[in-house]
């Protein structure tokens, strides 16, 4: 079998086998519902409040702070409009480069009559808590601000951003989802009121995600029906789920310090070894202040997708940052806030390396991305672009 | 894979991909809102496409279309590929996922408009 190489693990990752193990039991040993009294439901109830207090510990957090979702998408909606909707109007501050989970929940939210500041971000994808603190009114109701953008991996300065939320005593939502499990997060320290957060970018299963809530916070719930979850997100808990999301965050605080040195090194190996082969590249996001894993690139002139098709054909899986559908293509609107030309924006392609990810696979994907690039390139009009 | 392998194939290993010195007729078509863009070259020889080049930009089928189509035509009438479908590019591919249909038609365009600019060119 040729040889394939998984560097898209912002999108997804594979479960750890200690997960996959921690799991199974709850599959068709332990199968009663957590809201039952009888004794199939309190071993199912024990489950759920054991991985509850592993998340808790991890953000250090209280284990009644911690709500599970089904991901995180529904993570953000409950947070943004659980806040918003508590109070009714008011005005929201967040960026232009959320994931659309939030963007398009403020939209949602604009519709209904409460006023969204999108805060720019400057060339390295970065929000400058000043324009946090200028944005403010006195009808602000929330700030909803992104701990890591999952194209680029710029890490967000939400301590700064949460002491000027907490001064002002503005409710502080963060989508950590991208950084859950990556880097260091202390709910108190940064003052955070809300958290979204998600089991398969750590290794763990899709289909559960969690939202922290600091007690006291006055929010919303946003879905309706039975009283799971202390009344506040209804539905049936995903037990097999939410037992896989409790054993990847004791994994990932067994393992986080040591894989972020690791996979440091090799992005920049990567970024270096692309730069030294490949004319007219640029690395995307912060040079220092980004998620450990994460490298995007952006090659001039030539589409991305052309490339990651190239890549694909070499086993190799990386992300594009346009996408050509049907009759459109559109750059990465993050790349676009960053102020990034289009002619560079639309090759633009991230690498996202993971805990299986060696230095021989980002080699290879070094000597297989170049003669792809210079093939596109050869057959490229003069002045396309 | 998607894709066909006669697709990957091109897109791998692109035929007459390049500029052409001195053509007798250039033709160029970009896909609206997209931006894919094929550009076709060809020298007549007896009112046939004696020689065929391409360049492109654009994802991955569009470079295959463009390869595929450089060798379609040669040798076809130039009179003829004034009506080149998109169908036929196609058919040359194995086919394309409906969501990229527009590869086969930025290029048979291209060969269109390249072959009406020979003609042209010839009668002017």
């Amino acid at each position: 079998m040729s040889r394939r190489v998984y560097l898209d693990h912002n999108a997804s990752t594979p479960v750890h086998p200690d997960v996959v193990a921690e799991m199974l039991p709850y599959f068709g040993q332990v199968y009663g519902n957590p809201s039952s009294v009888h004794g199939f439901g309190r071993e199912a109830r024990e489950a759920v409040d054991a991985a509850r207090d592993r998340v808790a510990a991890f953000l250090r957090a209280r284990p009644d702070e911690i709500v599970f979702t089904s991901g995180g998408t529904e993570s953000d909606n409950f947070g943004v409009k659980g806040l918003a909707w508590a109070r009714g109007r008011g005005h929201i501050i967040t960026s232009k480069i959320e994931h659309h989970a939030v963007l398009r929940t403020c939209q949602t939210l604009e519709a209904q009559g409460f006023g969204v500041t999108y805060l720019p971000v400057d060339g390295t994808g970065m929000i400058d808590p000043d324009d946090v603190r200028r944005a403010l009114r006195p009808d602000t109701i929330a700030i909803s601000i992104m701990h890591a953008n999952s194209e680029v991996g710029s890490i967000q300065p939400v301590r700064a951003i949460g002491a000027i939320a907490r001064e002002r005593g503005v409710p502080f939502h963060v989508d950590a989802v991208q950084t859950f499990g990556k880097v260091n997060i202390d709910v108190d320290a940064f003052n955070i009121d809300l958290l979204s957060f998600s089991g398969h970018k750590i290794y763990g299963p899709k289909g559960v995600a969690g939202l922290y809530i600091r007690k006291g916070t006055k929010m919303v719930s946003v879905q309706h029906g039975g009283e799971h979850e202390r009344r506040r997100r209804a539905g049936t808990e995903n037990v097999p789920g939410i037992v896989g999301l409790g054993k990847a965050v004791e994994v990932r605080g067994r393992d986080m310090k040591e894989e972020a040195v690791r996979l440091t090194a090799l992005r920049d190996r990567l970024w270096e070894g692309i730069r030294a082969r490949v004319p007219e590249v640029r690395l995307n996001g912060h040079p220092t202040e980004r998620v450990p894993g994460t490298a995007n690139i952006c090659y001039r002139n030539v589409e991305s997708e052309s490339i990651v098709l190239g890549l694909d054909l070499k086993g190799i899986a990386v992300s594009a940052g346009s996408a050509c559908t049907s009759g459109s293509v559109e750059p990465s609107y993050v790349l676009v806030a960053m102020g990034v030309p289009l002619d560079w924006a639309m090759g633009a392609v991230r690498s996202s390396l993971g805990r299986s990810t060696t230095a021989e696979d980002v080699d290879y994907v070094v000597e297989s991305v170049e003669p792809i690039v210079r093939k596109l390139r050869a057959a490229l009009p003069v002045g396309a672009a | 894979m998607r894709y066909s392998p006669t697709l990957v194939e091109h897109f791998l290993n692109p035929r007459n991909a390049g500029l052409m010195r001195d053509p007798d007729g250039t033709g160029v078509d970009e896909f609206d809102g997209c931006g894919d863009l094929a550009r076709i070259f060809i020298r007549v020889r007896d009112g046939r496409a004696a020689e065929v080049r391409f360049q492109s930009y654009g994802c991955g089928p569009t470079i295959a279309a463009a390869s595929v189509a450089s060798e379609l035509v040669a040798g076809r009438v130039v009179e003829d590929l004034v009506n080149l479908k998109a169908d036929e590019v196609e058919s040359a591919l194995d086919g394309l996922p409906d969501d990229r249909k527009h590869a086969a038609e930025v290029v048979a365009g291209a060969v269109r408009a390249a072959a009406l600019d020979a003609l042209r060119r010839r009668s002017a």
